[in-house]
């Protein structure tokens, strides 16, 4: 690919506006009623259906442990599981990052993996915040009494 | 194409003179900026998780957010995320809309790109409608930042689902628990979703323009309709963000 980046008539499209050479040049699409597009079209609302779906299980899932007066860490881990999965489809699908290249994907990717150390210490932090606010509340008493 | 070996095929890419990624510049800041904008709203939403972790009790959203619009004058059942599930689908459908706006500009369907831009726009602004209703409503029951500062249990108590383990005894030794817990929660909550529907505003202006500049043919005479795509990824971020938000406030 490289080797047909130097010739004259597109080196213009480096300077400036790049998309030209992306969008422009690049794409050969030009019939909407084609059979590409229309498969591309179908896919879009097969996510559209399975999104929908999701959010059903989660609103029904949240109705009836709210009612069945049901709270656990099983729980949470659908959520957020399903929250997952509702998120990859679409990243993947919608914002077209599934069909970039694999080094891009990565480039976008990898900085999110930050927020697993970040929600982990986080959430440990509140925890110990709530142990120590129980058990050593009162130790400004404890100090008075010693002076 | 000369026989190259990964190292040099690697080093020509990162050479210069084309994209490594093979996506325009515009694209590729879009993605970042997307990602440092991820990392805000991630830490406010850990923020709120560390607090939630860090207090003896915390508001049942099932019992805060129970109202809909319309129907809630007309009978006393409550109704538990009925509201922000319509909510929910307006906004995944206005990102629909919008990949098929996409699409159309990748085939340069100039009034296909126009049909499901008005499409999505108006998605847009009857997802600020309902987040407009939803404020006022919570603003007429007493909630606003700043709310509920050392308030009697007796104005928080319905918030709280009491058959939860330790929230009796916890409100028994600490009753201005309830009061403090009620307080961050309307602050996290009207501090995040306001983030949020900035977020929402600003993409349904940029769409706006989006649909001036393919109606008066800007993109026909460019040759692509990238930019579309560019502003689509921003409209499906603020979508991501509702679907996490969502889950961290209503769900969890």
């Amino acid at each position: 690919m490289s080797a047909h980046h130097h010739n004259e008539d597109i080196q213009s499209l480096y300077e400036g506006d790049q998309s030209k050479l992306y969008s422009g040049i690049m794409n050969h699409h030009t019939d909407i009623n084609s059979q590409e597009s229309k498969k591309q079209i179908k896919r879009i609302w097969a996510v559209t259906g399975l999104l929908s779906i999701v959010t059903i299980a989660e609103v029904a899932i949240g109705l009836g442990a709210y009612y069945a007066g049901v709270h656990n860490n099983l729980i949470i881990t659908i959520f957020l599981i399903l929250t997952l999965v509702k998120a990859a489809y679409i990243v993947k699908v919608f914002m077209h990052l599934g069909d970039e290249r694999k080094n891009f994907v990565f480039a976008v990717l990898m900085p999110l993996s930050l927020f697993i150390w970040f929600i982990i210490a986080f959430l440990a932090d509140g925890s110990f915040w709530l142990h120590m606010n129980k058990t050593q509340a009162d130790t400004k008493k404890v100090e008075q009494v010693s002076h | 194409m000369t026989q190259a070996t990964t190292a040099n095929v690697k080093a020509e890419r990162w050479s210069g003179g084309q994209s490594p990624y093979n996506v325009s510049y515009g694209k590729i800041m879009m993605w970042f900026f997307l990602l440092s904008d991820a990392l805000t709203f991630g830490a406010l939403l850990i923020s709120y998780g560390t607090t939630r972790f860090a207090s003896e009790v915390w508001p049942n959203p099932n019992e805060v957010f129970h109202s809909f619009p319309v129907i809630s004058s007309l009978t006393d059942t409550p109704l538990p995320l009925m509201f922000v599930s319509l909510m929910t689908f307006i906004l995944i459908l206005s990102s629909v809309t919008m990949v098929l706006a996409v699409h159309a500009g990748h085939y340069g369907d100039k009034k296909g790109v126009i049909k499901w831009m008005l499409f999505t726009i108006i998605g847009g602004i009857c997802f600020l409608a309902c987040q407009a209703w939803e404020w006022t409503h919570l603003y007429h029951t007493g909630a606003w930042w700043g709310s509920f500062i050392d308030a009697p249990l007796d104005t928080v108590k319905h918030l709280f689902d009491f058959s939860k383990p330790g929230v009796t005894e916890a409100l028994a030794v600490n009753p201005g628990a309830a009061s403090a817990a009620t307080h961050d929660f309307y602050n996290y909550f009207f501090t995040i979703t306001g983030f949020h529907g900035a977020h929402v505003t600003s993409g349904v202006i940029l769409n706006i323009m989006l649909l001036v500049n393919t109606v008066n043919g800007v993109y026909e005479r460019r040759g692509h309709y990238e930019m579309v795509e560019k502003v689509g990824l921003y409209w499906h971020f603020v979508d991501l963000v509702w679907v996490f938000v969502f889950t961290c406030f209503y769900l969890l």
